[in-house]
């Protein structure tokens, strides 16, 4: 990065630094585990004293750590329950069973659960981002190839690209998933979670995202068909023919010189098929993926918990903005001939 | 390269159409090894349609094009009638190097990546032979010192003269200029002329559209006066700057001198 660069970044590298300073300050000074436990009533003590000496546990422990903030949740089971939880932030510990200290508490636990904390790739917030980001590069990919086959003198592979594309912008992405997921498999008589091994006990769900994959890039590719088209098609003639000119075949023009030039163009409206995606991702709900919007439909029928598609938005927005700001720095990447 | 041949480039009856609208009538043409041939002419006079139509930028509807005597084109109708093998016309066809009004650089490459790029992409020549002799002609045009900036930061004479070193690197035999000035600032004018007067000088075969009659006068072995589609006169420069014979050609050199 250049000098001049530096400085005209300064103001968002100065807030950036900023934020993550104060994340630092925060995550050291929040309390551990160990002293949220030590929180708990003495009745609570004993317990986890107890079942520490025995194999059959009678307290049930949800710790969640956020970075900055943690929580820990505590039931016994038996006759007697007891039900405590705690807030740790700023090197406190906060009881957080009732008021605003409760809501707080359950915040940090849904967004745990809907960001996928502990678990593996194919939950929560993990599940949405590799969705998407995987949908855009497949997309782009087939979208470069629809988007020659478009612009191609072939008669028939331009119809045929042509046929492809409005298909699949003119049918809802919902049940081209279901199609994916339910028909191919019906008819094929395969099913999607006999690619994993019968042992993975993630076999179902890695099914369901293969196949959401499936239906998300074969959508998005004819999206980005036209990106990639309009994008082509910006490009100066004269470039073409320079290039003809200089004797370059026209596999070597597109690849060289058009296609290069031509992904600048396409940045801005790449990032905005991915914050599409991102939301369109959502809808994997419907195969029983646990994505961010699956996750938080379950809280919300067990639990009974309005507030938390709040967090919800948040962590959407706080994605979209993450993947803003690089597809930017991607564009800028891509503009230093300009 | 062989030297039997008689002309390097001859066009008979070429004509082109778009549409309705006739750009070229008949425009019969022989060019000699070593000729440098100006075409001036008031604009929409079709200079830059038949420079297109030599290198196949632009399809003729009707002639004949050889190259170096061999017949390269015939078409009648918007139909080809002949034609060389197409891997003898690419092989043709990289002898005839574009010089475009607009420069037309790549814009994503540097200086010496764009003199470059055609002779490793195209004659898949070695890289370091290519630096080598895409360096002489960067120094040749004067902007060996810019090798490694991209094109939008030169000046328009500069990005010119770039696009004629890129021209060369391919080593063609002949030399299209289509209004390579025309998009210029006036002061920046003079090198690319430099660069172009200094080719013809090493024996370089050229045919220039061009506005700098000056140039033409001073560089040129033969002056053709283009006018709606037409040769209209054709000569060495003193006699068609001095004593034009056609109304049409008094008239448009009156305007322009």
């Amino acid at each position: 990065m250049k000098k001049t660069d530096l400085k005209k970044y300064s103001k968002q590298l100065i807030i950036t630094g900023v934020i993550v300073l104060v994340c630092i300050i925060l995550a050291i000074l929040k309390p551990g585990r160990e002293e949220l436990l030590r929180r708990t009533s003495p009745e609570m003590q004993t317990l986890i004293d107890a079942d520490a000496n025995s194999s059959r546990k009678r307290v049930t422990v949800t710790y969640n750590d956020l970075l900055i903030v943690n929580y820990v949740s505590l039931s016994s089971s038996g006759a007697n329950v007891l039900s405590e939880r705690y807030v740790g932030f700023l090197g406190q510990t906060w009881s957080a069973d009732e008021g605003a200290a409760k809501i707080a508490g359950q915040m940090i636990n849904y967004t745990y659960r809907m960001l996928g904390c502990g678990e593996n790739l194919m939950h929560g917030a993990k599940l949405t981002v590799l969705l998407t980001t995987l949908t855009v590069f497949f997309g782009v990919i087939l979208g470069t190839i629809l988007a020659l086959g478009k612009i191609s003198k072939r008669k028939l592979l331009s119809r045929l690209s042509s046929a492809y594309i409005f298909f699949f912008r003119g049918t809802p992405l919902l049940i081209q998933m279901f199609v994916v997921y339910f028909t191919v498999p019906g008819i094929f008589g395969f099913a999607w979670r006999d690619l994993f091994p019968a042992s993975d006990a993630e076999a179902v769900y890695k099914g369901a995202f293969t196949a959401a994959l499936i239906a998300f890039a074969l959508n998005s590719g004819a999206y980005c068909a036209e990106i990639v088209r309009s994008a082509i098609q910006s490009i100066d003639k004269g470039q073409f023919e320079a290039a003809k000119a200089l004797g370059m075949s026209y596999a070597q023009t597109m690849t060289r010189i058009i296609i290069p030039q031509s992904i600048r163009r396409m940045i801005p409206n790449v990032s905005n098929e991915f914050i599409m995606i991102l939301k369109d991702a959502s809808l994997v709900f419907a195969i029983s993926l646990m994505d961010i919007t699956t996750i938080s439909k379950n809280i919300m029928t067990s639990e009974g918990s309005y507030l938390v598609f709040l967090p919800a938005l948040i962590i959407y927005l706080v994605i979209t903005a993450f993947f803003g700001v690089l597809f930017n720095w991607i564009e800028k990447r891509f503009s230093i001939y300009e | 390269m062989s030297d039997s041949y008689e002309y390097i480039l001859k066009t008979e009856h070429v004509s082109k159409r778009f549409g309705d609208l006739e750009v070229l009538k008949d425009i019969n043409l022989s060019v000699k090894k070593g000729e440098v041939i100006c075409i001036i002419g008031p604009s929409g006079a079709g200079k830059s349609t038949f420079l297109r139509s030599l290198n196949q930028l632009e399809k003729i509807t009707s002639g004949k094009i050889f190259v170096r005597d061999e017949l390269f084109l015939h078409r009648e109708n918007d139909h080809t009638v002949d034609r060389l093998p197409a891997d003898k016309q690419q092989e043709l066809l990289l002898e005839m190097g574009m010089v475009f009004q607009r420069f037309n650089l790549f814009p994503h490459k540097t200086v010496l990546q764009n003199v470059c790029e055609a002779p490793l992409v195209v004659k898949k020549e070695k890289k370091d032979v290519v630096e080598k002799r895409a360096l002489e002609l960067l120094e040749r045009v004067g902007l060996a010192d810019k090798r490694d900036e991209y094109p939008s930061r030169l000046s328009g004479g500069q990005q010119q003269r770039v696009a004629i070193a890129r021209a060369l690197a391919m080593n063609p035999e002949i030399m299209l200029f289509d209004e390579p000035t025309s998009a210029l600032d006036p002061e920046l004018v003079g090198d690319v002329l430099e660069v172009m007067r200094e080719l013809a000088h090493t024996g370089m075969t050229m045919l220039c559209v061009t506005h700098e009659m000056g140039f033409a006068r001073e560089v040129a072995d033969r002056v053709l006066f283009m006018a709606d589609g037409i040769i209209v006169e054709e000569g060495v420069p003193e006699l068609l700057f001095c004593s034009p014979k056609a109304e049409r050609t008094k008239n448009f050199l009156k305007s322009v001198l």
